[in-house]
């Protein structure tokens, strides 16, 4: 059973069980046609060509509004037939009810029971037992010459006392008396048996005392915990490492824990300053750093491997892609002249190349021109946002806590 | 002991919960660029759904989903694979994927040629940790005081009588 209390619905599985050929599905088409329109969905069946039932039918019931509530029935069959155990097994699972419908000719008698045997099995092995379960027998068949009276199949078949119908399915008699009946059972259930009488001694187990977070630094108002900058570190090396061999923790040298937690107070303090200018980072634009990342692989595949080694989640390349997409952001925003200072003279270039002439072998010039501009202007972007970053440092207060790191 | 059993089988969904839910898939089909996608728990009740498919009935679709996913359950079984956590069904112009939610529950996406299975299949899986963890959450929450009204069951036992007049 589903209780919604969003959708403010209630959702109830009932399951028709049985022998093979007793009626089940029989039973679920006298209800699909006897149902107003309104109240019912279609009615699926997965069978085979001879009509016997393969998976299930299912026939959705809908109720309408009830107190507030939604209320709904799903009702299913499952196949009779001996050989298909494990499909009946399947359509059991989570059910709230259920009709056995017993065949009541007299050749039947050890099918019904074998059946019921089987339908209290699989119960069983779901960790329900048969008689903690609304059950509702129907003797189907009863126009039957040779059916047997009802007392005789009470007396084999009907061991667990449970209610009883009498039907003739195939002219819908009884049919739905017999859903009724469960249903009420159902609903009985749910008076008497609320969820939800708190399970104190659950609840009662303390909580482990709340650890004491050690701090590697203060940004201005935010703090950086202990945890959260290990867990960046082993992030940024998971992310930067081209190796196949990703470590499962990786160790830093004080050395390099500082040159991280350097990069992490760098961030806050970018983020810091977008907040107070009221930049934000596109999220469309986010995704589509993330898509391009993920273009590069040459198959699904690949970029699960790539993720799934370095155990990265599409959430932490959002997170690099956010920064990127920020840092774009503030160089337009805070350094308006960028454009000017990132142009590059003639002679600049010929500077460069000549005195990094080695590097070049045996290109000339003209060759490497547009490479040489394009390192200058990353070098001095560089050197800008390092310039950017000093300048807000000077204005913010950063405690740094060496003993921490 | 026996409350406890029932409060497990009985699949108990807060409005907060959904609510988070709801908005994970509503960012999932933007994201993935699907169609709709139906939150179905391993009992085959629709939990919830986002996204418009007017073909599809939804509760059929969660039964028929439910017992195909159950199914493939005992199949791997059969080969010894704990289970199958995606299964994905091609056609012309739709397709299925189904992506099972930790022990529960199950996602059912619809999707056509916007996008491509490997787009739905790298947001889903984003989206099941997501989802579990949604879940975990709830299913450890205390149950809270039961509010179907009094004389919810007798009703509808009255509009059952109603709707079975013959
Ligand atoms: N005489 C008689 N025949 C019935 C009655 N109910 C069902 N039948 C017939 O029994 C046969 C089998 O009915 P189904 O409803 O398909 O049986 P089932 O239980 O779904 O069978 P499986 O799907 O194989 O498990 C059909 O030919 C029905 O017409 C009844 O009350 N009396
Ligand atoms: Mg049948």
């Amino acid at each position: 059973m589903q209780i919604n209390y969003a959708k403010k619905e209630v959702s109830c599985k009932l399951v028709y069980y049985g022998p093979g050929m007793s009626g089940k599905t029989t039973n679920l088409e006298v209800v699909h046609q006897k149902v107003p329109d309104h109240n019912k969905g279609e009615m699926t069946s997965i069978a085979t060509e001879g009509d016997r039932t393969l998976f299930f039918d299912f026939l959705p019931l809908d109720l309408g509004k009830i107190r507030g509530m939604t209320t709904k029935f799903q009702l299913y069959t499952v196949p009779g037939q001996v050989y298909y155990a494990s499909t009946r097994k399947l359509v059991l699972q989570g059910s709230d009810g259920v009709i056995f419908v017993a065949d009541s000719n007299a050749d039947k008698i050890e099918e019904n029971i074998e059946s019921l045997k089987d339908l209290e099995n699989n119960l069983k092995e779901y960790g329900v037992k048969i008689d903690e379960l609304p059950v509702v027998i129907q003797w189907n068949k009863r126009d039957l010459p040779n059916a047997l009276p009802v007392e005789e199949l009470e007396k084999a078949i009907n061991w667990l006392n449970a209610a009883t119908t009498e039907a003739v399915a195939a002219t819908g008699e009884g049919v739905l008396p017999t859903l009724k009946l469960a249903a009420s059972l159902i609903l009985e259930r749910l008076n008497s048996k609320e969820p939800g009488a708190p399970t104190s001694a659950k609840a009662k187990v303390a909580e482990p005392k709340e650890k004491k977070e050690v701090y590697v630094a203060n940004i201005n108002a935010d703090k950086i915990s202990r945890s959260y900058f290990n867990q960046y570190c082993q992030i940024q090396y998971r992310l930067a490492t081209k190796s196949n061999d990703v470590e499962d923790f990786k160790k830093f040298s004080t050395e390099e824990k500082k040159k991280l937690l350097d990069s992490l107070i760098n961030y806050v303090l970018l983020l810091q300053d977008s907040k107070a200018r009221g930049i934000q980072a596109d999220k469309d634009h986010v995704e589509t750093q993330v898509k391009s990342f993920g273009r590069k692989f040459k198959s699904q595949e690949e970029l699960d491997d790539y993720l799934g080694r370095r155990r990265l989640t599409l959430d932490n390349l959002r997170n690099e892609a956010t920064r990127n997409v920020i840092i774009g952001m503030v160089i337009k925003n805070v350094l308006p002249n960028i454009d000017q200072r990132l142009k590059i003279s003639s002679k600049e270039v010929a500077e460069y190349y000549e005195s990094h002439k080695g590097a070049y072998g045996d290109k000339t010039y003209d060759q490497v021109k547009s490479s040489v501009v394009g390192r200058i202007k990353a070098t001095r972007k560089k050197e800008l946002l390092q310039e950017f970053f000093m300048k807000l440092r000077e204005k913010s207060t950063i405690e740094i806590f060496d003993s921490n790191i | 002991m026996k409350d406890e059993k029932l409060r497990q089988r009985r699949l108990v969904y807060y409005k907060e919960d959904i609510d988070q839910i709801d908005k994970l898939l509503d960012e999932f089909i933007k994201l993935s660029g699907s169609v709709a996608i139906f939150l179905i728990d391993k009992d085959g009740h629709l939990v919830t759904q986002k996204g418009t498919a007017p073909s599809i009935h939804p509760e059929t679709l969660s039964a028929l989903v439910a017992g195909s996913f159950a199914a493939t359950k005992e199949m791997a079984r059969m080969l010894g694979e704990s289970e199958f956590s995606v299964m994905f069904h091609q056609g012309k112009k739709e397709n299925i994927h189904i992506s099972l939610v930790g022990e529960r529950a199950m996602t059912a996406t619809v999707f056509d040629t916007q996008t491509t299975a490997g787009m739905v299949n790298l947001y889903s899986k984003e989206l099941m940790t997501k989802l579990e963890v949604i879940f975990n959450i709830a299913s450890k929450r205390e149950a809270k005081e039961h509010s179907l009204q009094s004389g919810y069951s007798d009703s509808v036992k009255d509009k059952l009588e109603d709707m079975f007049k013959e």
